[in-house]
């Protein structure tokens, strides 16, 4: 199991964003849905090891990042794309990602192909000398891809990572998902329930700071038939639930 | 996007040489996108206007050259420095990567070291560029001696100082008007740094803008007979050194859970750093003017540095011959122009000076921050007599041109030289007044000079009486060739008193 | 969101001529605390009082010659950076295309804060001995603000510090050489200038007034990426 979370909780001042959640993930595509406030982006940045819990247990691909020197080990088999991706605007495309390829300890005599592999990947292989300054929001968000992806992650979390993706990028972009799922534990917070459909094996439904449903996409489908509003099975699988969790 | 199989990651291999690379690919990649590289042509604009212009209306002489521009140079980069480095320092929060760069695995420590070493980089880069293009410019205007290495090393030692000063407000504050109150504030703690300085013992010598007594104004005279004393310089660099160690160690102390080791190296480092820092106050606090005009520390002092620098003299071809050390060359022909007269007049009278010579002088400590320069011991001796003296811009005081010393040394020496011929002074003989003012008419020397510290005290300023007037003038009067006949003859008698005014032609 | 039935508008006659021109003197207040909130104008105003506190605090010592002068001219350069500073936009875009009324938010922004620095300058030199006097202080902030508004035209106000803090070196440098010759005269370096020289107040009167028409008609630069 790459990801193994008991009672997790996490608090900011009076407002218990994630208010105890068990999970256990292997390699895979992991969805993560929930409306907004639902504490996904919270319980991804745990995950990330960007704030520590404020109670519970967590481990994460099998160590615990509690302590410094494991947690040294995770980061470097950590990926993760925030939903508000800051860069350095006079940077390159893969001057970008070769500084957090050189940030996560890839060897450095195999940088320039990891970084290569990543652009490529991600389809930005004809952007690569540009300055991030001068790309679309799409392009800049697949620049985020990049260097979450560039390390070959055993655990890689992104949030909303298809926003500003056109239908055709999503396409390739859920293709990577389940390619990279193979080997890793990918966890993607996301309003888009096609994207869960499309390229998740497992889904979770977070709703005020707890996990309400977990299982395989077709079983949340399954819990919105004949019940919830939406325009597609999933949608009204996930209205469903929430509606149940809310009563 | 392709779902290209990548090559997978090998297991990390932890080996030296890799982190070496590792690191330089990240500097480099540092360096290429820093905000210092921008600034380095304020730096080299403000350098240009102050410390070069400065430099360039000194004479050609290294150790006024490097002493104003060890005070110029840190004036000049103090605030494009530290409000680069604050800047650089803000970059995570400004740009929101906080999240994205803290879940990396290479430690902070080593992150935003790497970026506080690119700006610095920068800065001395900067820096060199200008230093060697005014040393450059002055190896090819000096007479004599070379760069004096040892004020380039102490402005070099306070550029890191302030790059991490500035770089840790910008990390810890990360506000908008952290950059600008950065780069003011350390050009105001520069300023500031001497205003407490009282005498040469203060421990306020640490200022990097002090290279010798302070507030004297520039000296000609010291590091030119002496070599250039080190102490302070090393104290100084102390001081810098300890000061950078210590603000990067505070500034790169892991701020969560875990580490243990690198907490205590950090604290470790932080502490070294303040105590080295400490101890170069203190030694400063030590320091005290020496005979050279340098500031001394007992501790760091080297005694081989007390022993005079051997020079050649540089030397006129009048019968007189003027001698000055080496890197005063270019003042050789005004001296000896503003001196030819009276030489002229005296020349091959017996107990004159078979030759003048500038010597070293001797400074001592007064009240405050006062300090006197004089020539020691008498101003002729020897046999044959020799007779010693200090170019006007070796005493302390504003700078002077070329001419302005000529005259200032004709005004000065020349009455002395004449003094020091006729045995003339307060108690002298009345036939001695007249033919000292007499020669000094001569020689179109002022009748009352001012009295020039080191020589010999000349005649009594003010009004001669009649009778001394006239045999003055009558002597004056006489043809050069007799005068100077007649002095070859009586000039024994004249300085035993046995001439009276009657006697004189 | 729910999908029910939406709320009908009730169809008023057009609002007349003089309701359209009657806005709300609130409004108008309210629109310029919201601006000079976005720019941190508060903060501004504190580094400035900090700055006249350390003028007043400085000015309890006794200075003399150039340093007299010098001094003073280290808070100014302070207040006209952080006036500077508060040009920078977090908004971009969006703002840029809004109405009409940037600009004069921009004016009004940048002259109440001279006026704030100038008004707690003067005032932390009144019955202490400032050397120069209140024209001195006047003069010497005027043109150092401007040179910081040009400054983050060009640049962006994010980095409009560099003007003021780069003149503020010049302004030393050049007081000390009337002190210390070859003197520089240029009234372009108008702090080595007597507080009464004509030349040097319309040079930075003007480098002021360029300055504040710059900033009113383009605003700081905005900065890549945002």
């Amino acid at each position: 199991m790459n990801v193994e979370i008991t009672g997790l909780t996490r608090r900011f001042g009076q407002n218990m964003a994630v208010a105890g959640v068990d999970l256990r993930a292997g390699p895979g595509v992991f969805g993560l849905l929930g409306p907004n406030g639902a504490g996904k982006t919270s319980l991804l940045r745990m995950l990330a090891t960007a704030i520590r819990p404020t109670s519970g247990r967590l481990r994460l691909l099998g160590r615990d990042p509690g302590s410094y020197g494991p947690r040294r080990e995770i980061r470097r088999r950590l990926g993760y794309l925030p939903q508000n991706l800051g860069y350095y605007p006079g940077f390159t495309v893969a001057e970008f990602v070769e500084y957090f390829a050189l940030l996560k300890e890839v060897p450095a005599a195999q940088i320039p192909a990891a970084v290569t592999a990543a652009i490529e990947r991600t389809g930005l292989g004809g952007e690569a000398k540009t300055k991030l300054r001068a790309l679309s929001g799409g392009m800049l968000r697949r620049a985020g891809i990049a260097q979450a992806i560039v390390n070959e992650p055993g655990l890689l979390l992104l949030d909303e990572p298809t926003a500003g993706l056109d239908p055709e990028q999503r396409v390739a972009f859920r293709a990577l998902l389940r390619e990279l799922g193979q080997r890793a534990t990918v966890v993607v917070s996301t309003h888009l329930v096609e994207d869960v459909g499309a390229a998740c094996t497992q889904v979770a439904l977070m709703d005020a700071g707890k996990i309400v449903f977990h299982g395989a996409p077709a079983d949340l489908t399954a819990r919105g038939e004949g019940h919830g509003t939406g325009d597609a099975p999933l949608e009204r699988g996930y209205s469903a639930v929430l509606a149940g969790a809310r009563s | 996007m392709t779902a290209v199989r990548a090559p997978a990651a090998a297991r990390p291999v932890h080996a030296t040489r890799g982190h070496l690379r590792a690191a330089a690919r990240l500097l480099r990649l540092e360096l290429r996108r820093n905000a210092m590289a921008w600034m380095l042509p304020v730096a080299a604009g403000l350098f240009w206007l102050t410390a070069y212009h400065k430099a360039m209306a000194a004479p050609p002489l290294w150790n006024l050259r490097a002493t104003s521009m060890q005070k110029g140079a840190l004036v000049a980069f103090a605030c494009p420095v530290a409000g680069a480095a604050a800047w650089m320092g803000s970059r995570e929060a400004r740009r929101h990567t906080t999240d994205l760069v803290t879940i990396t695995a290479r430690p902070r420590w080593a992150r935003l070291l790497t970026t506080w070493a690119a700006t610095t980089c920068w800065a001395m880069m900067g820096y060199l560029g200008c230093v060697a293009v005014l040393y450059g410019v002055t190896a090819q205007q000096a007479t004599w001696g070379g760069p004096l290495w040892w004020p380039a090393a102490v402005a070099a030692a306070g550029l890191p100082a302030l790059s991490a000063l500035g770089f840790a407000a910008g990390t810890l504050i990360p506000s908008r008007f952290t950059a600008p109150g950065a780069a003011i504030a350390a050009f105001f703690a520069l300023a500031l740094s001497t205003v407490l300085i009282h005498g040469s013992q203060s421990y306020w010598q640490i200022s990097p803008l002090v290279t010798g007594p302070w507030d004297i104004g520039p000296d000609a005279g010291v590091a030119t007979f002496y070599p250039y004393l080190p102490d302070l310089s090393i104290a100084q660099m102390m001081f810098f050194a300890g000061l950078t160690i210590a603000v990067l160690g505070a500034l790169l102390l892991p701020n969560g859970p875990g580490g243990g080791w690198l907490r205590a190296a950090a604290a470790t480092a932080t502490a070294a750093g303040l105590l080295a820092a400490g101890t170069a106050v203190a030694l400063a606090g030590t320091g005290k003017l020496d005979a050279h005009g340098m500031i001394a520390i007992p501790a760091l002092h080297d005694a081989v540095n007390d022993r005079p620098v051997h020079y050649t003299p540089v030397c006129s071809g009048t019968t007189i011959p003027v001698c000055l050390n080496p890197a005063y060359t270019s003042y050789l022909p005004a001296a000896t122009a503003a001196l030819a007269p009276v030489l002229n007049e005296i020349a091959g009278l017996p107990g004159a000076p078979a030759r003048i010579s500038q010597a070293a002088a001797t400074y001592q400590q007064g009240i405050g921050n006062s300090v006197r320069a004089s020539l020691a011991g008498p101003s002729i001796s020897g046999t044959p007599p020799v007779l010693r003296l200090l170019l006007p811009d070796q005493l302390l005081g504003p700078g002077m041109t070329t001419s302005a010393l000529a005259t200032a040394l004709r005004a000065s020496a020349g009455p002395a030289i004449v003094a020091g011929v006729t045995g003339d002074s307060p108690g002298a003989s009345p036939a001695q007044h007249a033919v000292a003012a007499a020669l000094r008419m001569s020689a179109g020397l002022p009748q009352s000079s001012p009295s020039a510290p080191g020589m010999q005290p000349p005649t009594a300023t003010g009004p001669l009486p009649i009778p001394v007037r006239s045999a003055a003038q009558r002597f004056t009067a006489l043809p050069a060739s007799a005068r100077h006949a007649w002095l070859v003859h009586h000039l024994a008698a004249l300085r035993a008193g046995r001439i009276t005014l009657a006697q004189l032609p | 969101m729910t999908a029910g039935t939406a709320p009908t508008v009730p169809t008023t006659a057009a609002p007349g001529r003089k309701a359209q021109l009657a806005w709300p003197p609130r409004a108008g207040i309210r629109l310029l605390r919201l601006h000079a909130a976005s720019r941190r104008a508060p903060a501004a105003i504190a580094a400035i009082a900090a700055c006249a506190i350390g003028l007043r605090i400085a000015l309890l010592g006794h200075w003399n010659t150039y340093g007299a002068l010098q001094l003073p001219l280290v808070f100014e350069a302070g207040a006209a950076a952080a006036i500077a500073v508060t040009t920078a936009s977090p908004l971009g875009e969006p703002e840029r295309l809004t109405g009409r009324w940037l600009p004069f938010l921009r004016l009004a922004t940048a002259l109440a804060l001279t006026a704030a620095a100038a008004g707690a300058l003067t005032a932390a030199g009144t019955g202490a001995h400032l050397a120069g006097g209140t024209l001195d202080v006047l003069r010497n902030l005027a043109g150092m603000t401007g040179i910081g508004l040009l400054c983050a035209a060009a640049l962006g106000g994010r980095l409009a510090w560099a003007g003021p803090t780069a003149y503020l070196v010049v302004g030393v440098y050049g007081l000390q050489t009337q002190w210390h010759p070859p003197a520089l005269t240029t009234p372009w370096i108008w702090p080595a200038r007597p507080p009464h020289d004509l030349g040097a107040a319309i040079c930075a009167a003007l480098v002021f007034t360029i300055g504040m028409a710059v900033i009113t008609a383009r605003g700081a630069r905005d900065p890549a990426g945002e």
